[in-house]
């Protein structure tokens, strides 16, 4: 085993590039997403048509951007506003009207639904306040609720389920998460098909030969390819933690979650390699399935968003889900060992049964 | 030494090596002849026990490999037809590589890398990485690798494909040395009938996965002695000439040439007379005759009706 994980070092020691490479896009990816597309507001413009279109608009604008953060209103001209979403400058413009609204967009993106929702409970409120004043001014009557509300007869306080203060998501650690552990998915699989490499260049056959035995020869494959896709997180993570100052919550945790994730991914790229059997062939299909992974995982977006069953029911398939959850866990909620156990086992139950079909498959050919 | 019985390999109803027996006497030095897609890899692969046959048994001093090979890896060398070495990886680096797989004690492994490098004339070059090779070279570390741990038994499939003559020299001198020399018993497969005549005692000529004929080179070659090879140079070609000769009697073969025919045919003086004749009628002027002295490849065309490179 010794040989073969050592000659593995070797090669890289001589050609670092590519680990270093995937260790700066993981750090890239994370400052780019990470800090633009969730953390800084959005833009959405609206207009309104007809003789009152002003009236409308400056109505509906308040009402939408007040006790708004994280996106902002903002009146345009609806050609303006039309072309922009058509040339894809923009998600979503919204028309207004009286009583209701229209959304133009061009396709179904998961941050639309979030301004949806935001839309319709600004237009259902309005629509009980009018109902109950009986008229379509509900100036006074906001002010009234306003007034009552400073002094509320019960107020609900919201602790987390530990008692502690609720802790918001955020968006920044899960993608520093997935992306770490979606780069590091590849340089596995660009290790691990070492072994269909060796396969196919005569070397396997030649260690065959000699008294190193079959388990040696992956064994010694596949905890190099665990050894350094381990190390790319851990490094990723150390340099965010110690570095960046990004709070990535407690590392002993999060990096037992890496490790397993790690033996996980190795198992689920020996997998691809026992399907492919050729180098050629897997450095075809397996860049081509690896990013659909956080995608359907829902890696990129908020918890929540991504509630297709047939999607969840392939990315359960997948550790690369079970891995961020994980450790959003115990990132975010402090959650400990044992509340991070489930994710944890089905991990390893992936890698159990992923390894087993891999190297049956690669073998299979061989006989 | 080394023996096999009814080997044979099928896939998927194919078969592709069909009830082959070979034996290997310590010291030999054997070849194994036959065109590309003959069976020699698929054959090879199942002596070394790198795959299993469909039937049939390798036998090692007479006791059987198949269930157990552990015995026989320890004593071979073998030396694949594709170059089985890390291109990222130095010559030394790759020997080095190998050596400890094959666990070559410490203290010797380095002694034992710079023979064998020396031995197939790199040992100037033992830093260069793989890739950085010639053909010639990296085939020259290929045969290398399969000499660290000393076997007893090498056998080499097709080690000078594709190479430049001064690397094939080397390889051919390197391989006769260590049969002459350090009495290695030698398994050569080829489709370079001059190769197998240089380095071999003994041949083994297959065609679509059997073996159509097995002895010394003389013995192969007596194969021929009621024939004649005969090489005739034309003043010009005929197909109308050609197709004549083929209907003359005793005339077994008859091959086109860059310069005329070369002619397999049963020992007949009248031939030279009958070759005028025909060529007269024909207006043809024969410029030179010649009987040549037969060779492997000779005695391969007699066999299968087609030349090894075909």
């Amino acid at each position: 085993m010794y040989p073969v994980f050592y000659a593995q070092f070797l090669k890289d020691k001589r050609k670092p590039l590519l680990i270093l490479t995937f260790i700066g896009l993981s750090i890239l990816a994370t400052l780019i997403f990470g800090n633009s597309a969730w953390q800084t507001n959005t833009t959405v413009a609206v207009f309104a048509t007809g003789p009152n279109a002003e009236e409308i608009e400056q109505k509906w604008v308040k009402l939408l951007n007040k006790d708004n953060e994280n996106t902002e209103y903002v009146i345009s001209e609806e050609g303006e506003a039309r072309e922009q979403v058509r040339e894809g400058k923009r998600d979503i413009a919204i028309l207004l009207m009286e009583q209701d609204y229209r959304l133009i967009t061009a396709s179904d993106m998961p941050n639309i639904q979030l301004i949806e929702q935001e839309v319709h409970k600004v237009f259902t409120e309005e629509a009980q306040l009018q109902a109950i004043a009986g008229s379509a001014d509900t100036a006074e009557l906001r002010e009234e609720i306003d007034r009552y509300l400073e002094k509320p007869p019960l107020t609900v306080k919201i602790k987390s389920v530990n008692g502690g203060e609720l802790t918001s998501h955020n968006m920044g650690t899960q993608l520093l998460f997935g992306f770490t552990l979606f780069i590091a998915m590849f340089t596995i699989g660009f290790k691990v098909n070492g072994i269909n490499a060796d396969k196919v260049s005569g070397v396997w056959n030649r260690l065959n030969l000699s008294p190193v035995s079959k388990t040696n020869m992956y064994t010694g494959h596949l905890l190099y390819s665990f050894f350094i896709g381990f190390f790319q997180m851990a490094a990723v993570f150390l340099i965010f933690e110690y570095v960046m100052n990004y709070e990535i919550g407690p590392l002993s945790l999060i990096l037992t979650i890496a490790a397993v994730f790690t033996l996980s991914s190795v198992s689920l790229a020996m997998l691809v390699a026992g399907f492919t059997k050729t180098p050629e062939k897997f450095n075809m299909v397996y860049p081509s399935v690896i990013p659909i992974i956080p995608i359907i995982s829902g890696v990129y977006v908020p918890p929540g968003v991504m509630d297709n069953p047939v999607f969840t029911f392939i990315a359960d398939l997948f550790p690369m889900g079970y891995a961020v959850e994980a450790m959003m866990d115990a990132a975010l909620f402090g959650a400990d060992w044992s509340e991070i156990m489930l994710p944890v086992s089905l991990m390893l139950l992936i890698a159990v049964i992923y390894m087993g079909i891999g190297i049956n498959l690669g073998e299979r050919s061989r006989r | 030494m080394l023996e096999t019985v009814k080997l044979t390999k099928s896939f998927k109803d194919k078969k592709v090596v069909d009830e082959i027996n070979l034996y290997l006497q310590t010291g030999e030095s054997v070849g194994l002849l036959g065109p590309n897609g003959a069976g020699k890899s698929t054959t090879i692969s199942m002596i070394a026990s790198l795959i299993k046959p469909t039937s049939g048994d390798v036998k090692l001093n007479g006791k059987s490999t198949i269930q157990n090979p552990s015995d026989l890896r320890k004593m071979l060398g073998v030396v694949p037809q594709e170059i089985a070495l890390y291109e990222e990886l130095s010559a030394y680096e790759n020997l080095k590589f190998f050596g400890k797989a094959y666990r070559v004690e410490k203290e010797t492994l380095e002694v034992r890398i710079q023979e064998v490098l020396d031995m197939v004339g790199l040992k100037d070059r033992q830093k260069e990485l793989i890739k950085t090779f010639s053909g010639g070279m990296k085939r020259r570390i290929n045969i290398a690798a399969a000499l660290l741990h000393n076997p007893k038994i090498l056998i080499l499939d097709e080690p000078t494909v594709g190479i430049d003559p001064q690397s094939r020299n080397h390889i051919l001198e390197t391989v006769r040395e260590l049969n002459q020399t350090q009495g290695t018993t030698v398994l050569y497969t080829s489709h370079y009938m001059e190769e197998v005549e240089q380095l071999c005692n003994r041949v083994y000529i297959m065609d679509h996965g059997k073996i159509i004929a097995t002895g010394s080179k003389e013995e192969l070659l007596s194969i021929l002695s009621s024939e004649d090879t005969i090489g005739v140079q034309l003043s010009k070609r005929s197909e109308a000439f050609t197709d004549k000769i083929k209907t003359l009697p005793d005339v077994l073969q008859v091959e086109q040439t860059s310069e005329g025919l070369r002619i397999m045919a049963k020992k007949n003086h009248h031939l030279l007379s009958s070759l005028v004749h025909a060529a007269e009628k024909e207006g043809i002027q024969i410029m030179n005759y010649k009987v040549e002295i037969p060779s492997l490849e000779d005695v391969f065309l007699h066999l299968t009706g087609k030349t090894l490179r075909d």
